[in-house]
């Protein structure tokens, strides 16, 4: 019964989903909307509240346990509670349920997203310049006829974007294009059809029960 | 053997400073570079400028803070071009995370227009001529949900108010009511956009993304399935160029200042990686 009714829950929504992309059916069309504007939305806030949920137990039990970087995890936690707090009572623009301004300084979500987030964020991502260069010159070597050709079309790529590729030759940044737009897609044409092809056959068995792991058990 | 040991075995503490130098120095002393604007950009530019006077221009602010730097110019650009020339905008986020750059984007370009504005026919006003959506849970919900009733899905907008109470929204009731649709995203989202609701609504959807994916969303533009495809800094660049050039927007081009700094920086590291090579092959040859 256990695996039952959630293996017959899905198959009823996999078609479901299914249907009204083929049937105009005002019936059909309607039920759908139906399941998307209420069940869903109402399924999708519990997930949200299941998946922080499941994220602090991960981490009180990393921490209990005394895992790897368990440091962290306190930080997390931390983050979360202090973030909650002035969410929920501070609001988002300091329109919370109490006065939460300090002179200038207001306690709300958007002193926290633009002070805390936008630059810890960006920052992340900065450093990623400095990692990619230093791995390009240790990594980015010409060994085979295919990494030369990996190499020099990655050249011809970066120049061709930049103004200076326009410098060195008017036809680098339409060369660039060009790879990009033939012998690119080609490529990626093939792995876009292979992916929705795998996509479509595991939805395929997991709307026919076939395939059981995210059941939990594996395949049994 | 001294040569190739320098050539290969570059401390990475030096390879760091040379980089930061090509990047800072830029920036310190910004002077906007002229790019050529390619077909893609151009094509974007054009799939908005011809959205008719009675349809929307939606524009979905997908990207986080780690991303903003290429796509908050396409956001400001796009924002500016339909401001200038009087198109409807709806504005939304799928994720909660980019709500903050959204709104700092609309508060920023409203606030350029109505500072220059002399009547109130002029003006950007809330309800009568923009709206901003917000969020709402579950971004496939919403790409599918606005194709029959975007009052129904957004019940309430950003600010909370009913949005089915604003004069724009009385007139845009769903996709059909909607010229194009911007994605402006770090992820696989404008890929969404057509999957659910171009295919089933017919929306044309134009798409802003970072550098390093592009080259996933190439066939979507060679199929058609994309009216436009903005890519990093240069495709803001681009678009700035654009709206400069025909519409006469004067404002600060960030894309286009920021782009020395992105030319150094990648000759830095092509410099690098030449060095390397030089390195590698001069071992082999010795081996």
């Amino acid at each position: 019964m256990k695996r039952t009714i959630p293996l017959f829950l899905v198959f009823i929504f996999g078609i479901m989903g299914i249907i009204p992309f083929i049937i105009p059916n005002p019936i059909v069309q309607g039920t759908d909307e139906f399941v998307r504007n209420n069940l869903l939305k109402i399924l999708a806030a519990f997930a949200l509240i299941l998946g922080l949920g499941s994220l602090l137990k991960v981490h009180m039990d990393k921490i209990r346990r005394r895992r790897q970087n368990w440091g962290y995890s306190w930080v997390l936690i931390i983050s979360f509670i202090i973030t909650s707090i002035i969410g929920l009572f501070g609001g988002v623009a300091g329109t919370g349920i109490l006065p939460t301004t300090i002179g200038s300084f207001s306690f709300d979500v958007w002193t926290i997203y633009f002070n805390v987030e936008v630059p810890l964020g960006s920052t992340m991502f900065a450093l990623l310049a400095f990692f990619m260069a230093s791995a390009a010159y240790r990594a980015f070597r010409a060994r085979s006829t295919e990494a030369t050709l990996l190499l020099a079309s990655a050249f011809i790529v970066m120049l061709g974007v930049l103004p200076l590729g326009e410098r060195i030759s008017p036809h680098l940044p339409s060369f660039a294009q060009w790879i990009m737009e033939v012998p690119n897609v080609a490529g990626q044409r093939g792995i876009l059809l292979g992916v929705a092809l795998g996509a479509l056959a595991t939805a395929l068995k997991i709307i026919l029960g076939i395939e059981r792991s995210w059941l939990g058990g594996g395949g049994e | 053997m001294k040569i190739i040991e320098i050539l290969t075995k570059i401390d990475r503490r030096i390879i760091y400073l040379i980089l930061l130098i090509a990047v800072i120095v830029p920036l310190l002393f910004p002077s906007p570079e002229k790019v050529r604007v390619m077909p893609p950009v151009e094509k974007f530019y054009y799939a908005i400028d011809k959205i008719p006077e009675e349809k929307a221009l939606i524009v979905d602010f997908d990207y986080a803070p780690q991303t903003a730097p290429e796509l908050d110019p396409m956001g400001f650009a796009i924002l500016r071009h339909a401001f200038k020339k009087r198109i409807k905008v709806l504005v939304l986020s799928l994720y909660v995370q980019p709500l903050g750059l959204a709104r700092n984007a609309l508060t920023q370009v409203v606030a350029e227009f109505n500072s220059a504005a002399q009547t109130n026919a002029d003006s950007i006003i809330y309800g009568r001529d923009y709206v901003f959506l917000g969020w709402q849970v579950g971004p496939i919900l919403a790409m599918l949900s606005m194709g029959e009733s975007i009052t129904n899905f957004y019940k309430v907008d950003y600010y909370g108010n009913k949005t089915d109470t604003l004069p724009l929204m009385k007139q845009i009731k769903n996709y059909n009511n909607v010229g194009l649709l911007a994605s402006l995203s770090g992820s696989d989202i404008p890929k969404y956009w057509v999957m659910y609701a171009q295919n089933r609504f017919g929306l044309k959807v134009g798409a802003g993304v970072t550098a390093v994916s592009a080259s996933e969303f190439y066939p979507y533009l060679q199929t058609g399935q994309f009216s436009g495809l903005m890519i990093g800094m240069r495709g803001a660049a681009e678009y700035e160029e654009m709206i400069e050039k025909n519409l006469n927007i004067k404002s600060r081009k960030k894309a286009s200042e920021s782009l020395p700094a992105l030319t150094y920086a990648h000759l830095v590291m092509i410099i690098f990686i030449v060095i390397g090579n030089i390195g590698y092959f001069i071992k082999r040859r010795k081996k």
